[in-house]
C-alpha cells in the first residue's frame, strides 16, 4: 500500500504544462466554441481509450510502452520567434535558401507559424495559405466541416485523440474550384525546445479540377531528451484534383515522430505522395488513402533510411471503395548499424468496388549484421474483378553490381554508396519536385560516409 | 455470362462422403469437457503416471488460454465446444486385420476406397473412426527394416522412450490455445518412425474418419524421420454432414533428421459443419527436407498453417497450400517458416480459390533469425475469385534479422478473365471447357505434385473436386 501512495504525484509537484486537461482546458480557452467542444470531446476520447500495445496488430513492433513516456513530456513553453528570418536558426534559414519555384511559404518554429506568404496572383483567386488557428476564426465554415470530421476524427486511435485536444497550429491550404497552382507551396518546421511535445495539423483542401503541390519538411538538431512531434495531416482531392504532397522528415536524434496521414479522394482525383522518414529515433507514420469516387488514382510512395538504432514503423492502408479506381504504393529503405524498420500495408477491396487496380510494393536492403526488416504486406478483397498484386523484399547489396562497379575502379564504400542512393533514387525521381531529391540525396549520402560505408 | 451455372457444372461443391454409418460405441464420454474426461481418456487408455499428469497441465493451459480473435470467426465455437464428445471408443481394441474390423466400421472405409488402396500402393495404412484408430497395418517388408507404424497410443506402449523423447517436444501444449486442448485430450493418430538410411518406396497413408454427430477428434501424430531417411505420409479426412457442428483439431510433430527428407500430405475434406483447427510442425535438422502439401477443400473453418522449423545448417523447407472455400466456408491457411541455422532454403506457394460466399486466406510467417546467414526464401500467392461476393485476404508476416538473407513475397489476386475464356473459345472450347481449363491451370502447379499416380479415391479429390464433371 505504501508504495502505491508513493508512486502517485500530487497534483502540485506536476509540472507545469505537462500533458493533462489543464492544457487541454487552457487551449480551449482560446477557441471559438464549436472548436473548444471538440477539443473537450477530443480529451473524453483520449481518456476512453487505452494507449495501444504490443498485443493490438497494429503496433506489433512497435512497443510504446519503452518508446513513447507521455508522462515525461511538457507542452512548448518557448516563446515564439518573430517573423524575421535574421532571428531564425541558420539550419532553418539555410535549408530554406534551397527552395526555388514556389508559390507560397509558411514557416513554423517549435510548433507555431512564424511566417506566411502566398502569391498575390493566388490570393485574389481565393487559394488561402494560412495559420490554422488564424484559420480557425477566419474560416471557421472551412474548418468545421473538414477539421478532424471525416479525415482523422479523435476516434481514429490515441495518439489521434491526443493530437485533437492538444493541436496548437497549423497549415491550411486551400484552393478553389479549377484553380492550378504552378508551383509548390513550401512548409518548413524547426523544433528546439527539448522534452516538449508538439502537436499540429495540416489541412488541405483541393477543390474539384484544382491542382496543387506541397512540400513539407521537418528538421531539428538533436535533442538530449524525449521530445515528440505530432502531426495529423488531413487532404481533401475534390472531384478531378490533382494533389502532389511531398513530406521529409529529418528531426534529430531523440525525438519520437508520429504522423497520422489521410487523404480522400473523389471522382477521377489525382494524389502523388511521397512520405521520405529519415530522421527522428522513433517514427510512426499511419498512412491511408480513401478512393471514394470512380477513376481517382493514387501513387504512394516512401523512402526510408536506418542508421543507429533509429526505428521507423509505416503502417499503410489503400481503401478502394468505389470502383474503377486505382492505386499503387511503393515504399522503399535501407537499414544500417541496429536501425529496424517495420512496414504495415494492407490493400482493402470493399465489395462493389469493382475494376480496381491496387498494387503495393515494399523492398528493404539490410546494411549490417544488427539491422532488421519486418515487412507485413496485406490483401483484403471483396471483389472478384480486381487486379492486386502486393510484393515484399528483404534483401542485401547484390554482390554483382558491387564487383561491377569496383571493377570499374570504384571502391568498395564507394561502390556501396552508389548502389544505396541508385536503389532509394528511384523512389525519389518518381516524384521530383522542387529540390528535394537534392536534398534528400545528401542526407542519404551523409548517412552513408557516417557508416561503415566511408 | 451464366458464370454461376458454368460454376455449378464444374461440380466443386459435390460433397460425396456424406454417408453415415449406424453404430454404437464400446464407450463414449460425457459430452462437454471436464476434468473428468480428461482423466476417463487417459484411464482408458492404460497410460503411465506421466501421461495424465501432462494431460492434466495441458487441460489447466487450455482453459487458461483466450480464444483466437484472429483469422476464422470462432465466435459460436464456444458452444460447440461444450456440446460435442470428447472421446468415443467405437471397438474394444485396434485390429491389424480388414476382416476383424467390425462390419460397419469396414464399410465405410470400404465406401472411401481405403483396403483396396492400401493393397495396391501403400506401404502401410491407418484408419481412425471416431476417437481411435480402428485399424493400423504396415507391408512386412517395411516392418523388417525396422519401420514402426502404428497407433500413437501403441507408440507409447511399445517404445516409451523413443515416444518420451520427442513427443511434444515440436508442439509444446503451451503453443497455443487448440494445442493445449489437443495435449489434454489426444486421441487416436500415428507413431511413425523410419530408421536410419530407410527409404520408403510408396507412401504411408492415414485416414480420419468422424461418423458420429457432435463429435470432436483430436488426433495426435509423432513422427521421427531418422538420418539419411525418406518417407511420404498422406492423410485424409471426411465426415457426415450434420445439421449440429463437429470439431477437429489436431497435432501433428515431425522430427526430420539430418539429411532425411519427408514429405505430409494432407487432403482436408471434411463436411462442411466441421471446425478444424490444426498445428503442423516440423523440426528440420542440418541438411535435411520437410515438404508440406496442404489441400484444403472441406470443413466449415480451418485455421492451419504447417510450419518449418529450420533448425540444421542447410536445412529446407517447403510448403505448397491450396484452399478451396465456397459458400459458408473459410479458409484460414498458410504456413510459416522459420530460419533458424545458417544457409537454410524455403519456399511457399500458396493457391486458393474463393467462390459463392467462401472467403480464403493467407496467414504467414517468414521469420530469419540473425545468424542464420546466406538463407533465402520465397513466398507466392495467387488467389482466384469467382464470384463478386467471395472474399480473399493475405497476411504474410515478413520478420528479418539477418544481413545475407533473401526474402520475397508476391501475391495476386484476379478473376476469371473474360478475354481468357473469350480466346479458348474462339478456339473451339465450349464455355464450360474453357472455365475448366482455366480453373485447371491456375491449380496446376499443387495438383502435379499430388501423389496421383496411385488410384485412391481420397488422393483423386483435387482432380475430381476441380475438374470432375465437365467435357
Amino acid at each position: 500500500m505504501v508504495e502505491v501512495v508513493a508512486d502517485r504525484v500530487a497534483p502540485e509537484q506536476k509540472k507545469s504544462g505537462a500533458l493533462d486537461r489543464g492544457v487541454v482546458e487552457r487551449l480551449a480557452g482560446d477557441d471559438p466554441e464549436w472548436l473548444a467542444t471538440r477539443r473537450m470531446q477530443a480529451l473524453r476520447i483520449y481518456e476512453a481509450t487505452p494507449m495501444p500495445s504490443t498485443q493490438l496488430e497494429e503496433w506489433r513492433y512497435t512497443d510504446l510502452s519503452r518508446k513513447l513516456c507521455l508522462d515525461k513530456l511538457h507542452s512548448p513553453v518557448a516563446e515564439a520567434l518573430p517573423d524575421d528570418p535574421q532571428a531564425w536558426p541558420e539550419r532553418l534559414r539555410s535549408t530554406m535558401a534551397e527552395d526555388h519555384d514556389a508559390v507560397g511559404h509558411l514557416v513554423l518554429v517549435d510548433g507555431s507559424v512564424v511566417h506566411t506568404n502566398i502569391g498575390a496572383h493566388l490570393s485574389s483567386r481565393g487559394v488561402v495559405l494560412t495559420s490554422l488557428r488564424r484559420a480557425a476564426t477566419e474560416h471557421p465554415t472551412l474548418l468545421e466541416k473538414y477539421l478532424a470530421t471525416q479525415a482523422i476524427p479523435p476516434e481514429d486511435g490515441k495518439l489521434q485523440a491526443l493530437n485533437a485536444m492538444l493541436w496548437t497550429d497549423g497549415v491550411l491550404l486551400y484552393v478553389p474550384p479549377g484553380v492550378r497552382l504552378e508551383h509548390p507551396v513550401r512548409v518548413t518546421r524547426w523544433y528546439s525546445e527539448t522534452g516538449a511535445a508538439f502537436f499540429s495539423r495540416t489541412l488541405i483542401v483541393a477543390d474539384s479540377a484544382s491542382k496543387l503541390a506541397y512540400v513539407d519538411e521537418a528538421l531539428s538538431d538533436d535533442f538530449d531528451q524525449e521530445t515528440l512531434t505530432s502531426q495529423a495531416v488531413e487532404v481533401f482531392a475534390s472531384d478531378g484534383a490533382h494533389v502532389q504532397y511531398v513530406s521529409a522528415q529529418r528531426i534529430g536524434r531523440g525525438a519520437f515522430c508520429h504522423a497520422a496521414q489521410r487523404i480522400l479522394l473523389g471522382r477521377d482525383a489525382t494524389l502523388d505522395m511521397l512520405n521520405v522518414s529519415l530522421g527522428a529515433s522513433t517514427t510512426r507514420v499511419d498512412l491511408n488513402a480513401r478512393l471514394l469516387g470512380s477513376g481517382a488514382d493514387s501513387n504512394l510512395l516512401g523512402l526510408y533510411f536506418g542508421d543507429g538504432d533509429q526505428h521507423f514503423d509505416h503502417n499503410t492502408s489503400q481503401d478502394h471503395i468505389a470502383p474503377a479506381a486505382r492505386s499503387d504504393l511503393l515504399y522503399k529503405g535501407a537499414l544500417d548499424d541496429s536501425s529496424r524498420a517495420v512496414f504495415r500495408g494492407v490493400i482493402r477491396v470493399a465489395e462493389g468496388a469493382q475494376q480496381t487496380d491496387a498494387y503495393q510494393t515494399n523492398r528493404n536492403l539490410i546494411l549490417s549484421d544488427n539491422a532488421r526488416a519486418d515487412a507485413l504486406p496485406k490483401l483484403e478483397i471483396h471483389a472478384d474483378d480486381v487486379k492486386c498484386s502486393h510484393g515484399a523484399t528483404v534483401g542485401q547489396l547484390d554482390e554483382e553490381s558491387l564487383f561491377y562497379l569496383m571493377s570499374r575502379g570504384l571502391t568498395r564504400a564507394q561502390a556501396e554508396r552508389l548502389v544505396v542512393v541508385g536503389f532509394l533514387g528511384m523512389v525519389l525521381q518518381r516524384l521530383p519536385l522542387g529540390g528535394v531529391v537534392e536534398k534528400v540525396t545528401r542526407v542519404i549520402e551523409e548517412k552513408l560516409r557516417l557508416g561503415a560505408h566511408a | 455470362m451464366p458464370k454461376n451455372e458454368v460454376i455449378e457444372r464444374l461440380d466443386l461443391d459435390r460433397y460425396k462422403y456424406d454417408f453415415r454409418t449406424e453404430d454404437m460405441p464400446v464407450f463414449r464420454t460425457e459430452p462437454g469437457l471436464s476434468e473428468d474426461v480428461v482423466r476417463a481418456i487417459s484411464r482408458y487408455k492404460e497410460e503411465p503416471d506421466w501421461m495424465l499428469e501432462f494431460r492434466l497441465k495441458a487441460y489447466g493451459l487450455y482453459m487458461k488460454k483466450p480464444m483466437p480473435e484472429w483469422g476464422a470467426d470462432l465466435s459460436q465455437l464456444g458452444d460447440v465446444l461444450d456440446q460435442i464428445y470428447y472421446y468415443v471408443r467405437p471397438q474394444d481394441r485396434m485390429k491389424h486385420s480388414w476382416q476383424d474390423v467390425p462390419d460397419n466400421i469396414k464399410d465405410t472405409f470400404q465406401k472411401l476406397g481405403i483396403p483396396e488402396a492400401e493393397q495396391k500402393v501403400l506401404a502401410g495404412v491407418g484408419a481412425q473412426y471416431e476417437s481411435e484408430m480402428v485399424y493400423h497395418s504396415l507391408k512386412k517388408e517395411w516392418e523388417s527394416k525396422g519401420v514402426i507404424f502404428d497407433s500413437i497410443e501403441d507408440g507409447l506402449k511399445k517404445h516409451p522412450e523413443l515416444f518420451r523423447d520427442h513427443f511434444a517436444t515440436v508442439v509444446p501444449p503451451a503453443d497455443n490455445k487448440f494445442a493445449a486442448l489437443n495435449s489434454a485430450v489426444w486421441s487416436g493418430g500415428s507413431f511413425v518412425y523410419i530408421p536410419k538410411g530407410v527409404h520408403l518406396e510408396t507412401p504411408l497413408q492415414a485416414y480420419f474418419r468422424v461418423n458420429q454427430e457432435r463429435m470432436g477428434q483430436f488426433e495426435r501424430t509423432l513422427i521421427i524421420a531418422d538420418e539419411g531417411s525418406r518417407a511420404h505420409y498422406i492423410e485424409g479426412c471426411t465426415a457426415p454432414v450434420y445439421s449440429t457442428e463437429s470439431f477437429h483439431s489436431g497435432v501433428i510433430e515431425i522430427v526430420v533428421a539430418k539429411d532425411a527428407r519427408f514429405r505430409y500430405t494432407t487432403i482436408q475434406n471434411w463436411s462442411r459443419n466441421m471446425y478444424n483447427l490444426v498445428t503442423q510442425r516440423a523440426l528440420v535438422r542440418d541438411g535435411a527436407t520437410m515438404e508440406w502439401l496442404d489441400g484444403n477443400l472441406g470443413s466449415k473453418a480451418t485455421m492451419k498453417y504447417p510450419s518449418c522449423y529450420l533448425v540444421g545448417e542447410g536445412a529446407h523447407g517447403s510448403i505448397l497450400s491450396i484452399a478451396y472455400a465456397s459458400n459458408g466456408q473459410h479458409q484460414d491457411t498458410g504456413g510459416k517458416v522459420v530460419h533458424a541455422a545458417p544457409r537454410t532454403t524455403s519456399t511457399i506457394v500458396s493457391k486458393s480459390i474463393s467462390r459463392g460466399t467462401g472467403r480464403a486466406s493467407y496467414r504467414g510467417l517468414c521469420k530469419v533469425y540473425e545468424g542464420s546467414t546466406a538463407s533465402r526464401s520465397n513466398v507466392e500467392c495467387d488467389a482466384l475469385l469467382i464470384n463478386e461476393t467471395a472474399r480473399t485476404d493475405t497476411y504474410p508476416y515478413i520478420e528479418i534479422g539477418e544481413r545475407s538473407a533473401n526474402v520475397g513475397h508476391e501475391a495476386t489476386v484476379s478473376k476469371i478473365g473474360e478475354e481468357q475464356l473469350f480466346y479458348l473459345m474462339s478456339r473451339g472450347m465450349s464455355e464450360d471447357e474453357a472455365m475448366a481449363m482455366i480453373v485447371r491451370g491456375f491449380i496446376e502447379p499443387i495438383a502435379k505434385e499430388l501423389p496421383l499416380e496411385y488410384a485412391v479415391e481420397l488422393n483423386r479429390l483435387i482432380e475430381l473436386e476441380m475438374e470432375g464433371s465437365v467435357g
